[in-house]
C-alpha cells in the first residue's frame, strides 16, 4: 500500500508538483513565449460544462508520440502532449477512451460556429456520428426586432418554425470558449519542432528560419 | 465449522441476555441491507448501461434532456456500479466471512445497519447529482465532492465494526480469506481519502490529478474488489467441496504479490508523464501474472478431479466461472499493458471490455455465488429455499450477458485499434465500421439486467419464506 502510494502519488508530486510556466523553444525568428497561459474566464466556465456533461467519457485530451499511434499523423496536434500543457487545467480530464476524436488541440481546427453546429446536431458535421446532440444547451425563441447574430443556420430538417431562431445558451458559449482554448501549440524542450528537411529548397510550410542558407 | 452468524428466525430473546439478543437480531438486517442495496444498485447500473447502449442505436433519443445525456449517464452508471454495488457487496461479504471464520458474532450490527443506510442514501444522492451535472470528471471517482465525506463516514462505521469483529475472533491461525478481507478493509479508506484530498479538496497541480485518478481506479479494481472477490473464492470452493485449500503458502503469495504489483499502474502508455511512471506501471501490471498463475494453480490443485462439481452447487458454479473470468481479465490487462499492444488497443473499447469482465464477470458472479450460500443461512432456511428455475435463469442470463458484452467490446476494440493505427483511415469512418459490435453490447446489458431481476424475485421469495417461518415459530411458541 505504502509502496504504490510512494511510487505513484508522492514521487510524481515531488517531481512534477513544482512545475511552473516555461519558455517555448525558439523556432526561426519567432521569440520565445511564456507557456502555457492561464485559460480565460469563459473557457474556465466551459471546462465546468465539459465536466458536468461527462464529455471525457468519449474524448481524450492527450496526443501520443508518433511511435504510439497515429495521433500526430491525424494532425490532432503539432507534437506529443506534455505535463506542462495541463498546468492551468482544473480539473484535468485526460479521458480514457476515444469514441470521438482527441480534443487536445481542438481549438486549432475548429471555430465557434462549427462547435455550435456540432453540439446541436453532430450529424450535420460528421455523417453517421454517434455523438449525441446537446440541444438542451440551446434555446428556441421568437425572433425579436433583429435576428441574433449567433442564431444557428440550419438545414431545412433542423430549422426552427418560421419566426423563431435557435440560439446558444450561455452554457454552450462557455463550452465553445473552452474547446477553442484547447491548443497545445508551444514547442517545448521535451518536444522540439521536427527537424527541417535536408534540402536547399524552401519548404512551403516551414518557419521563416528555414529560408536562411545553412552555415558552411 | 460452526455457524456463528445467527439466523433471524431462530433468535430467542428468552435464551440470551437482552443486549446479545438485540445484537443478534440486528445482524441479519445489517448484512441483508448491504446485500439488497448492492443488488438493487447493480440493477440500476445495468439499466443505466442500457440507456448508454441505446445511444449507439439512436444518438438523438434524449437530445433535449441534459440529465439523460450519454456522458452523465455513463458517469452515473460507473458510480452505481463501483459505489452502489462494489463497495457494499465487498463489505457485506467481508463481514460475513469475518464472523464465520472468526467463529464470532458481528460487532455493532446496529452501527453496521446505520452505516449501510447512510451509504445507500449517499450513493443515491451522489448518482442523482451526477445526472444533474455534478460529476467530478474523473473516471472511477465520479461522486461529487460533498458526497465523499458522507461515504467515508458511512464506510468507517461499517469498517470499524468489521475490524472489531475480526479482533474478537476465536484464537487460532488465520485462514487466507481473512487476510484478503482485512486487506481490502484497509485498502479502500486509504485510496479513497488520498483521491478525495488530491482531486477534490486540495487539488494536485496539473497532470498530477490524472496520475492520482489512474492510481485510484487501478487500486480500487485490482486490489480492493480483487481482494474481496478472492476472499470469497478462497472460502467457498474448499468449503463446499469439503476438502482443504491446496496451499496456504500459495495463497499468501497471491495476497502479497497482488497487493504489491496490482496497485501499480493505471496510466496509459503515451500519457503526458515522465517515462518512469508509465514503465513502472507496465512492470507492475506484467508482474500480476504471478498472482494470476498462482491462483489458477492453487484452485486447480484444490478442485483437481472434481471439475464435474460445476453443476453440483450454485455457489460453486458462480464462483468457478467468476474465477475464470478473473483470470481472463487479468491476462487481458497484462497483454494490453505491453508496449506493442497498448499502442494499438489504447483508448479503444478493449479497455472497457476488461473492466466489464472484471466488474460483472468476476466480482458480480463471485458475489452472487456467495449470496446463494449466505442468505438462506442468515435467515435460518435451507439452501433449497431458492427457486431452482430462477437460479438457473439468473446464472445463464448473467453469464451470456457478460460474455456477449465482453466479446463485442473486444472485437470492437481490436478492430478500432487496427484501423486507427493507419493514419489514412478517417476517425469517423473507423467508428462507423466498428459500430456493429458496439451495438451488440445492448443485448449483453439487457441480459444482465434481466438476470438481476430474476435474482431479486428469487431473493424476495426467500425473504417471504423466512417471514412465514418466523411467524409460524411465533405462533408455535404462543
Amino acid at each position: 500500500m505504502a509502496c504504490s502510494w510512494t511510487g505513484f502519488v508522492l514521487a510524481p508530486q515531488l517531481q512534477l508538483g513544482g512545475l511552473t510556466q516555461t519558455n517555448t523553444v525558439v523556432v526561426g525568428d519567432a521569440l520565445a513565449q511564456t507557456y502555457p497561459l492561464p485559460q480565460p474566464g469563459e473557457a474556465h466556465a466551459g471546462a465546468e460544462i465539459y465536466r458536468a456533461n461527462g464529455c471525457a467519457a468519449c474524448h481524450t485530451e492527450m496526443v501520443r508520440p508518433s511511435a504510439l499511434g497515429s495521433d500526430l499523423q491525424r494532425q490532432w496536434g503539432l507534437r506529443r502532449s506534455l505535463a506542462e500543457d495541463y498546468l492551468f487545467a482544473q480539473p484535468v480530464m485526460l479521458g480514457a477512451q476515444r469514441v470521438g476524436p482527441d480534443l487536445a488541440n481542438f481549438g486549432r481546427r475548429s471555430d465557434t460556429n462549427g462547435i455550435f453546429l456540432r453540439l446541436y446536431d453532430p450529424g450535420l458535421i460528421t455523417r453517421g456520428s454517434v455523438m449525441p446532440p446537446y440541444r438542451f444547451l440551446f434555446e428556441t425563441r421568437k425572433i425579436g426586432l433583429f435576428p441574433s447574430p449567433e442564431a444557428l443556420v440550419l438545414p431545412d430538417q433542423d430549422a426552427p418554425p418560421v419566426g423563431y431562431e435557435i440560439v446558444p445558451r450561455p452554457q454552450a458559449r462557455a463550452l465553445a470558449a473552452y474547446l477553442l482554448s484547447l491548443r497545445q501549440d508551444g514547442y517545448l524542450f521535451e518536444a522540439p519542432p521536427p527537424p527541417l528537411p535536408k534540402t536547399n529548397a524552401v519548404p512551403t510550410n516551414a518557419a521563416p528560419a528555414a529560408a536562411k542558407p545553412a552555415p558552411k | 465449522m460452526s455457524v456463528t452468524v445467527s439466523p433471524a428466525s431462530t433468535i430467542s430473546s428468552a435464551s440470551l441476555p437482552s443486549e446479545q439478543a438485540s445484537a443478534e437480531a440486528w445482524c441479519p438486517f445489517a448484512l441483508l441491507t448491504l446485500f439488497a442495496g448492492a443488488v438493487l444498485w447493480l440493477l440500476a447500473s445495468s439499466l443505466l448501461g442500457l440507456r448508454d447502449s441505446l445511444n449507439f442505436h439512436n444518438p438523438a433519443l434524449f437530445a433535449g434532456e441534459g440529465y439523460l445525456s450519454y456522458g452523465r449517464v455513463h458517469a452515473a452508471r460507473n458510480a452505481a456500479m463501483l459505489y452502489g454495488f462494489g463497495v457494499p457487496a465487498a463489505l457485506g461479504l467481508g463481514l460475513w466471512l469475518l464472523c464465520r471464520l472468526g467463529r464470532t458474532q458481528l460487532a455493532g450490527p446496529a452501527v453496521v445497519f446505520m452505516g449501510a443506510i447512510f451509504w445507500n442514501i449517499a450513493v443515491t444522492l451522489g448518482v442523482a447529482a451526477i445526472l444533474c451535472g455534478s460529476s467530478t470528471g474523473f473516471d472511477g471517482f465520479e461522486m461529487p465532492a460533498w458526497c465523499a465525506p458522507i461515504l467515508f463516514v458511512a464506510y468507517l462505521m461499517i469498517g470499524l465494526c468489521a475490524l472489531l469483529t475480526f479482533h474478537q475472533r476465536e484464537p487460532g491461525p488465520l485462514y487466507p480469506s481473512q487476510w484478503f478481507v482485512v486487506g481490502s478493509l484497509f485498502w479502500f479508506p486509504w485510496i479513497f481519502s488520498t483521491a478525495a484530498l488530491l482531486l477534490l479538496y486540495v487539488p494536485a497541480r496539473g497532470v498530477l490529478q490524472a496520475t492520482t485518478a489512474w492510481w485510484y481506479a487501478q487500486n480500487f479494481d485490482t486490489v480492493f474488489l480483487g481482494f474481496a472477490g478472492l476472499a470469497s473464492a478462497f472460502y467457498f470452493i474448499p468449503k463446499i467441496l469439503g476438502r482443504p485449500l491446496h496451499s496456504h503458502y500459495q495463497a499468501a503469495l497471491v495476497f502479497w504479490t497482488l497487493a504489491l504489483f496490482g496497485s501499480w499502474g493505471g496510466a496509459p502508455e503515451g500519457a503526458p508523464l515522465p517515462s518512469w511512471i508509465i514503465s513502472l506501471g507496465v512492470v507492475g501490471t506484467v508482474l500480476t501474472a504471478v498472482p494470476i498463475l498462482t491462483v489458477a494453480t492453487n484452485f486447480y490443485q484444490t478442485v483437481h478431479r472434481d471439475v464435474n462439481t460445476l453443476d453440483a452447487d450454485p455457489t460453486l458454479r458462480f464462483t468457478y466461472v467468476g474465477l475464470i473470468f478473473w483470470i481472463i481479465a487479468g491476462a487481458q490487462q497484462i497483454v494490453s499493458a505491453l508496449p506493442g499492444v497498448s499502442s494499438i488497443t489504447g483508448f479503444t473499447w478493449f479497455g472497457a471490455a476488461q473492466k466489464e469482465l472484471f466488474h460483472l464477470g468476476f466480482f458480480a458472479l463471485t458475489f452472487f455465488g456467495a449470496l446463494y450460500y449466505i442468505v438462506p443461512r442468515l435467515l435460518g432456511l435451507e439452501q433449497g429455499a431458492w427457486c431452482p428455475k430462477l437460479l438457473k435463469g439468473h446464472f445463464f442470463l448473467t453469464f451470456f450477458g457478460v460474455l456477449i458484452s465482453y466479446i463485442s467490446l473486444v472485437v470492437a476494440g481490436i478492430g478500432q485499434g487496427i484501423l486507427l493505427a493507419d493514419g489514412g483511415n478517417s476517425f469517423a469512418d473507423v467508428m462507423r465500421r466498428t459500430m456493429f459490435p458496439v451495438r451488440c453490447i445492448m443485448l449483453g446489458d439487457l441480459l444482465v439486467a434481466l438476470g438481476t431481476i430474476l435474482f431479486l424475485l428469487n431473493f424476495a421469495g426467500v425473504l417471504a419464506a423466512a417471514f412465514r417461518q418466523c411467524r409460524a415459530e411465533r405462533k408455535g411458541r404462543a
